[in-house]
């Protein structure tokens, strides 16, 4: 049970770093559908420097960097080009998907290296999620620096006004946002699941874009979210730990999707838009014109 | 910005000719396969040499074309159902699932009718394909529906839901083929169970007869969308929904309309891989592939902008380059996935590109006059 239970933190550890990335990318303004794109980039390219130096360390680094460049490029699309947010995503979700088919294929199989040292069998990657929650909500809600990013979100034109540049906010945050997502998908494909397989994410990108829409935009709601559905997607993997016999297997894979629908649904009721509907961002996938 | 006595700006379009937006989408093509080229550069591969194997073995080869031929009926049909909801502004990434859904059902009509384990049966094979035809369209349709209920009901995002019924579909069909399923193929190497050769569907020239189905979808759909009150209805929900609320046209019925539609021509697309082609005849072992197939169905609606005519020779060159890209592939000694890859790029160019359809560039000369008085203006 502890093994499950260490398990699912580290399933955890990687939907709330990608959460953070879009949670940041969002309170900008900037909604990045391709979650799962950047994340399977950041896995690919981590996992083959990895493979090839022998460095745990380079290939986070190039999981991070093609994370931001990807970012960039998604900045580049919808704040300069003004491109819809939407096609952008998409088009980083299929270019990555995509490319990175084609690019790891010869690098197919196990990782072949030490695996990364535990704390009791904690990956110590669950620690860093949990810093970061806490700083990326430290950030966004104690300082001028959140303040503006919030602002810019929220009405960029206001923003531009009282001085902050809404271009350049939403390039960081974009970049940011990219370089978590690139490492969240090299956490996967070097520590929680160190084999490379052809599309291996499965739609871990998609939960995590569902589970920003589900913290109202809070890092520590993300954290309990991300917590929950790494504990879901375990027991979809390994569910004779609970019920055995129960159901196929394969049936169970499709519990965590519908429960992302399930709340999906709970939250869009009026009942609950009237409660905590106004904490998304009111410029959330607009792009801004500057007159 | 100023260059010299020159003005740039970018000039939103108010509309967009329909020659300008077939140029802009050559061009977009062009630069894509431009693009694609340096993935064979990258492998050490002449590039011509690598286009001119793809387009003869895909167009030009007796062995390659009808290969081609049910690819593009397959991404036609994709096309069909992603689009219909694009006109309306909603992204249908949800053909995979819709055509597992699809493919489920018309195998579950002969399950349902005992058909699967005997090779004979005593109804007409027209009746029956017909069965599977409406099977497979409405729980496709079903599908669709789904999305297209959140979306015009609660206003949850298409695109998370679309995407999370094609992991349940997914799954849903590997527990109904494999490890005992009731659709498991009696030798147990995780496909479904065959279509008996009576029920092996018609072929004209050569090729399913789904081909007529899917190029009549063409015609109902440009009718539809140029001659009907849905079609006016479909696309100005699409140009914007507030307003096309004010003027009487449902927030609800438009949404939940078009993924039912596009749903219900995704589970075609379905039926007709697995159910029509010659050669398969089963689910196969392999049915992700064909899910992530289906969006190329995206890049086709976006390099045809939309337009259900357009896209039957979009479909037909990228059937081609898909099923060309994944002979290369072989021919050539590259490693797996060239026609994933392929996808891939092709995508971000057009991304790219929806900015030409959007703006302009204008230059205009700045006048001295005009320049020197600035302060009164």
């Amino acid at each position: 049970m502890w093994e499950f239970f260490i398990r699912s933190l580290d399933a955890s550890t990687i939907f709330l770093i990608a959460g953070l990335g879009e949670l940041i990318g969002q309170r900008s303004g900037v909604l990045n559908v391709g979650i799962e794109g950047a994340m399977l980039f950041g896995a690919t390219l981590g996992f083959m420097t990895a493979q090839s130096t022998g460095s745990y360390l380079l290939g986070f680094l190039v999981g991070m960097a093609i994370g931001g460049l990807l970012g960039l490029m998604h900045g580049f699309f919808s704040i300069s080009l003004k491109v819809d947010q939407v096609v952008s995503g998409m088009g980083i979700w299929i270019l990555g998907f995509g490319l990175t088919t084609y690019l790891g294929a010869p690098y197919a199989g196990p990782l072949g290296m030490d695996r990364i040292p535990t704390v009791m069998g904690l990956s110590p990657f669950f620690v860093l999620a949990v810093v970061l929650a806490g700083a990326v909500w430290f950030v966004l809600s104690k300082t001028s620096l959140g303040l503006q990013i919030r602002s810019v979100g929220e009405d960029p034109s206001v923003a531009e006004v009282s001085g902050i540049n809404v271009s350049k906010t939403r390039y960081y945050c974009s970049i940011m946002a990219g370089m978590l997502m690139g490492l969240s998908g090299a956490i996967y494909s070097l520590d929680y699941n160190p084999v490379w397989n052809y599309n291996f994410l499965q739609g871990w990108g998609f939960i995590a874009l569902a589970l920003v829409f589900f913290s109202l935009w809070n890092p520590f709601i993300l954290l309990g979210g991300s917590v929950l559905f790494g504990t879901f997607w375990q027991l979809s993997l390994n569910p004779q730990l609970v019920l055995p016999g129960l159901m196929s297997r394969y049936v169970w894979r499709m519990v965590p999707f519908a429960i992302t629908l399930g709340v999906l649904l709970m939250m869009s009721t009026k009942w609950f838009r009237d409660r905590w509907g106004s904490a998304k961002p009111q410029a959330l996938g607009q792009p801004y014109f500057k007159d | 910005m100023r260059a010299g006595s020159y003005e740039i700006k970018l000039v939103k379009r108010i509309s967009l000719t329909n020659l300008r937006a077939l140029m802009l989408s050559v061009i977009a093509g062009v630069v894509a396969l431009f693009a694609f080229g340096f993935v064979f550069v990258a492998a050490g591969i002449d590039p011509f040499m690598a286009y001119q194997k793809i387009f003869s073995f895909s167009f030009f080869n007796d062995f390659g074309l009808p290969l081609t031929i049910n690819r593009f009926i397959f991404l036609l049909l994709c096309t069909y159902a992603f689009i219909i909801p694009f006109r309306a502004g909603l992204w249908n990434i949800g053909m995979p699932g819709q055509l597992y859904a699809g493919s489920l059902a018309a195998f579950g009509v002969l399950h349902v009718l005992d058909i699967g384990k005997s090779t004979t049966s005593h109804m007409s094979p027209l009746i029956i394909w017909g069965l599977m035809l409406a099977a497979a369209a409405v729980a496709a349709a079903a599908t669709g529906a789904i999305a297209g209920f959140l979306k015009g009901k609660y206003d949850i995002n298409e695109i998370v839901v679309t995407m999370m019924l094609n992991y349940m579909a997914y799954w849903l069909v590997s527990y109904m083929i494999k490890e005992g399923g009731p659709f498991m193929n009696p030798g147990g190497r995780g496909e479904s169970f065959e279509l008996p050769s009576s029920l092996h569907a018609p072929l004209i020239w050569g090729s399913p007869y789904t081909l007529l189905i899917a190029l009549a979808l063409g015609l109902m759909l440009f009718h539809m969308f140029a001659k009907t009150k849905l079609g006016y209805e479909i696309r100005a929900y699409g140009q914007n929904p507030a307003a096309a609320s004010y003027a009487g046209i449902s927030r609800f019925r438009i949404p939940l309309l078009v993924f039912i539609l596009g749903g219900a021509i995704a589970g075609l697309a379905g039926y007709h891989y697995f159910g029509a082609v010659p050669g398969v005849y089963k689910i196969a072992r392999n049915y992700g592939f064909f899910g992530d197939l289906a969006f190329y169905g995206i890049i086709c609606g976006l390099i045809s902008r939309g337009n259900p005519l357009a896209s039957i020779p979009v479909a037909f060159l990228f059937g081609g380059l898909s099923v060309g890209g994944r002979y290369v592939q072989g021919e050539l000694g590259m490693s797996f996935g060239l026609d994933y890859a392929l996808l891939g790029v092709l995508m971000i160019t057009l991304v790219a590109f929806q900015f030409f359809y959007q703006y302009q560039i204008v230059t205009t000369r700045i006048r001295k006059e005009t320049s020197d008085v600035g302060i009164l203006h």
